[in-house]
């Protein structure tokens, strides 16, 4: 099943953040607490964690590129039992 | 609260320091440490140095050029001013940015410095900064770190970040140009160092309990070790902006007008093309051939443009003044 990842709150002045890196790639197996990218808001950087187990399948925000809360980033394939 | 005494004024070393604690060392309780470099601009996690620096200044007065973990916009700091730090476990009663503020405005309230929080989380006294700050969130800690302004050369700050913006395009944070002041005026009585040994008083004073933990022979050795790979690495410090293009251009007498359209990729030339009204039989796309893969730094790209020049000379024009434009 397709799990959708979604840009989380991570300031409470901005809603709009600065992409920065992806720490995962297209294919590879993540797990719960991996950090899937990094991004900066308001001179502080934080990184995000994955709530899933299975493989990453797309990324749909570019580094360097401006993020809002709530924005698709990314999708997990899950492993269904 | 842990105290951590720090001597060197390597800002290589201190950043690594800083990184250490945070990812290996992992006290539970919150760390602080104050500390000072020699002359050094610090560029924002996510910043790009073609956009922020004057390399040929950077280059001509020795300034290490350093990369942070933390977000925010470039600085400059020498051995007339210091900088903050703390780390701690993100728990219930962790501090937040604003408090980390609240405690160096306090304890700086107690040396007679009237300082105050702006609303971009800087500190200024009389709406001057003297301080930035920035943090870092790493699996489960956070580092917040600040500059202060205490007798930094000013003049040195203004030309080291003096940038000739002819750039096109490059997806990066900008820094935001503000006035500062020093501590000093304020304060003349006291050198850097009594300011520091004053201000470490007055913030630990802010805590109830404080440890002080000397570095051991192995911390020091793994800080070494992670300053070398890490932060003193040419590959972290100006790989970082994915993708810039932009153009300098200047007239150099004897020589003629000289213009170079330039594209990195990580902070690595992916294209250079020359133009201009010199003098020579230059063949641009051998010399792009030759440029291409070459780090956006004067040391990698003097000694090929003079090797270029000895088969291909340029009349009145040396690699040396051609590296000053690509970096003006």
């Amino acid at each position: 099943m397709l799990k959708e990842v979604h840009m989380p709150k991570l300031s409470p002045k901005s809603d709009e953040y600065f992409f920065g890196t992806w720490q995962k790639q297209p294919g590879d197996a993540v797990k719960q607490g991996d950090i899937l990218f990094e991004v900066e808001t308001d001179k502080v950087i934080s990184e995000v964690q994955s709530q899933e187990d299975g493989i990453l399948k797309a990324q749909l925000v570019d580094e360097g590129a401006a993020t809002k809360v709530g924005d698709l980033v990314a999708t997990i394939e899950v492993n269904e039992e | 609260m842990i105290y951590i005494p720090v001597i060197s004024k390597d800002v290589y070393f201190n950043f690594a320091l800083e990184y250490y604690l945070l990812t290996q060392k992992r006290f539970e309780q919150p760390v602080f440490m104050l500390w000072s470099t020699t002359p050094t601009v610090m560029l924002g996690k996510y910043q790009d140095a073609v956009s922020e620096l004057n390399f040929n200044y950077i280059q001509d007065h020795k300034i290490n050029v350093v990369r942070r973990y933390s977000g925010g916009g470039t600085i400059y700091t020498d051995t007339g001013g210091c900088q903050f730090t703390f780390i701690q476990p993100d728990i219930a009663s962790q501090m937040t940015f604003d408090t980390y503020l609240k405690t160096v405005a306090a304890a700086l309230q107690q040396i007679q410095i009237p300082a105050q929080r702006n609303s971009r989380n800087d500190l200024v006294v009389n709406h001057r900064k003297f301080s930035g700050s920035a943090q870092y969130r790493h699996d489960g800690y956070t580092l917040h770190h600040g500059s202060l302004l205490f007798d930094t050369d000013q003049m040195q700050m203004l030309q080291a970040l003096n940038v000739d913006h002819l750039k096109l395009q490059s997806k990066h944070i900008a820094s935001v140009k503000q006035r500062t002041i020093n501590l000093k005026t304020l304060r003349p009585d006291l050198t850097n160092e009594t300011f520091m040994a004053e201000l470490t008083k007055q913030i630990l004073a802010c805590f109830n309990h404080v440890d002080t933990y000397e570095l051991t022979a192995e911390d020091q050795q793994l800080i070494v070790a992670l300053a070398k790979h890490t932060f003193a690495d040419s590959d972290f410090i100006y790989g970082k902006t994915p993708k810039s293009q932009f153009v300098k251009k200047a007239y150099l007498p004897g020589g003629g007008l000289v213009q170079f359209n330039i594209d990195l990729d990580h902070g690595q030339i992916t294209n250079l093309h020359l133009s201009g009204d010199f003098f020579g039989d230059i063949d641009t796309a051998a010399l792009n051939t030759k440029l291409q893969g070459t780090k956006y730094i004067p040391a990698e790209v003097m000694p090929k443009l003079a090797e270029f020049l000895q088969q291909t000379p340029i009349l009145g024009i040396t690699a040396e003044d051609l590296t000053r434009v690509i970096f003006a």
